[in-house]
């Protein structure tokens, strides 16, 4: 753990105790605990101080990022809504947006990203929000579906057409028009608010439009997929070393057949798997993190790859977990339990599995040389 | 990428010159400077963000706003112009 993130580390500790399995089972977090850690600037930790934040780099936000992952995936799935926004803000934003939006982010308010729609997914040209302008104001109309955090959200960040382009509005979950409806039951992370969101005639003033609009809608979404992936990468090493964690123990302790598990090789394979899984992801991770802080052209696929790879292994690794543990990891709030439904849901957002292979494919297409 | 290319006589040709070695190198392809890199399929928006990312590092700008629209990244002179473009308003 970073030494200087220290203090961070051991508040979000403190402040989640064991009860992340009691979130999970209530479906809930609470939101003065976010409004606290959002007010310590630690849920988009890597805003510079120019602007209020903690100034992390990459690496050090991504390790803080697998601590709070490896405890409760709810909370750092708000953490990565939180950075996305922050990180669109001060990449997308003017002077004026990115002074006044991330003084808001680091000082307690809590901000979700809206991209998903009913019928535009990972289809970004099925989109059909709309920002238009109307006078001096911008009015917005549309739907966005799974919307992570936008329950405890007082700010939303809205993705939508935008004259011959797009852009995205930032738009207080308040507004008159705005209709945030909770998703029922999500099958992970479940206390991450996931929430679907109607916009009927939301009028906005023309400050709220990042950078004035009329970016490419891809470069949009990629810019801020981008760091979406790299926390949802560094979450999953979290789960992953979770379930290292809960298997190890638990072969270490439990015996069957006058024997600890962990004298059994086919358990002992698990933890070697697990083991390797730990490995392979924290390093991906890491690399995508010492692109992203060279500001290295290979940055944006660096982060797909790190999501992608630690996605699956997230996946795995808890299905392996749930396997050594059997029925005392089988209860709905159990660190693996939650780990099995929660690392699913990462093999889905942010770049489906199969999204995330097809951008992987056409990379290798454009590089590797043709030798014919 | 080195960075003797951001001091001070930064000419359209040797910003062109020095984009067209970084595409020949990236997509394995020689490319002329006003060929449509989207339309001949050589590049996607996945790799114009990589192009953004490029320019603000070799060139110690930053492309946001309204310049952050594929058409400046369509060309090589598309980029040469947009480089110039936000260089010279950073430093009026």
């Amino acid at each position: 753990m970073p030494e200087w993130l220290a203090s961070e580390t051991a508040l979000v500790g403190e402040l989640v105790g064991g009860q992340a399995a009691a979130w999970d089972v209530a479906g809930e977090l609470p939101v003065e605990l976010l409004r606290k850690l959002g007010a310590q600037g630690v849920l988009c930790a890597e805003v510079p101080a120019a602007y209020g934040g903690l100034n992390a780099t990459s690496h050090d936000n991504g390790e803080f990022t697998a601590y709070v992952g490896s405890l409760c995936s709810s909370l750092r799935s708000i953490m990565t809504s939180q950075g996305i926004a922050a990180y669109a803000i001060q990449r997308l934003g003017d002077r004026e947006q990115r002074k006044r939006y991330l003084a808001d982010l680091t000082g307690g308010q809590l901000a979700a990203v809206g991209f998903s729609e009913p019928a535009a997914g990972s289809d970004l040209a099925a989109m059909q929000t709309q920002i238009r302008a109307e006078g001096d104001s911008f009015v917005i109309d549309g739907q966005k579906k799974w919307v992570t955090g936008a329950r405890y959200a007082d700010l939303l960040l809205v993705l939508g057409l935008f004259g011959e382009g797009a852009a995205f509005a930032v738009v207080p979950t308040t507004t008159p028009g705005v209709q945030v409806e909770l998703v029922p039951s999500p099958l992970g992370c479940r206390a991450a608010g996931h929430s679907n969101i109607r916009f009927d005639n939301v009028r906005i003033p023309a400050s709220s439009v990042l950078g004035g609009g009329g970016q490419s809608l891809s470069l949009l979404f990629t810019t801020a997929l981008s760091y979406g992936r790299m926390s949802i990468g560094w979450g999953c090493v979290g789960i992953v070393r979770a379930c290292l964690n809960a298997a190890t123990n638990h072969a270490r302790n439990r015996s069957q057949s006058g024997k600890p598990l962990a004298e059994h090789q086919l358990i002992e394979r698990h933890l070697a798997e697990l083991l390797v899984a730990e490995q392979v992801s924290t390093r991906i991770c890491q690399h995508a993190s010492q692109c992203w802080e060279s500001v290295s052209p290979d940055m944006v696929v660096a982060a797909v790859l790190a999501k992608h790879v630690s996605a699956g292994h997230a996946a795995r690794s808890a299905a392996t977990a749930v396997q050594v543990l059997a029925s005392a990891g089988s209860q709905d709030g159990h660190v693996v339990a939650r780990a099995y439904r929660d690392a699913k849901m990462m093999e889905i957002i942010e770049g489906s599995n199969e999204i995330c292979q097809l951008i992987l494919a056409q990379h290798a297409l454009s590089t590797i040389p043709d030798n014919a | 990428m080195t960075t003797d290319q951001t001091t001070a006589a930064l000419t359209a040709e040797a910003i062109e010159d020095a984009l067209l070695a970084f595409l020949a190198e990236r997509i394995k392809t020689e490319v002329a400077a006003d060929q449509d890199l989207f339309k001949s399929g050589l590049v996607s928006s996945m790799f114009a963000m990589q192009l953004v990312v490029h320019l603000e590092e070799t060139y110690d700008i930053a492309i946001i706003g309204p310049d952050l629209k594929l058409d400046n990244f369509r060309t090589v002179k598309a980029m040469t112009s947009l480089v110039h473009r936000v260089r010279d308003a950073d430093d009026a």
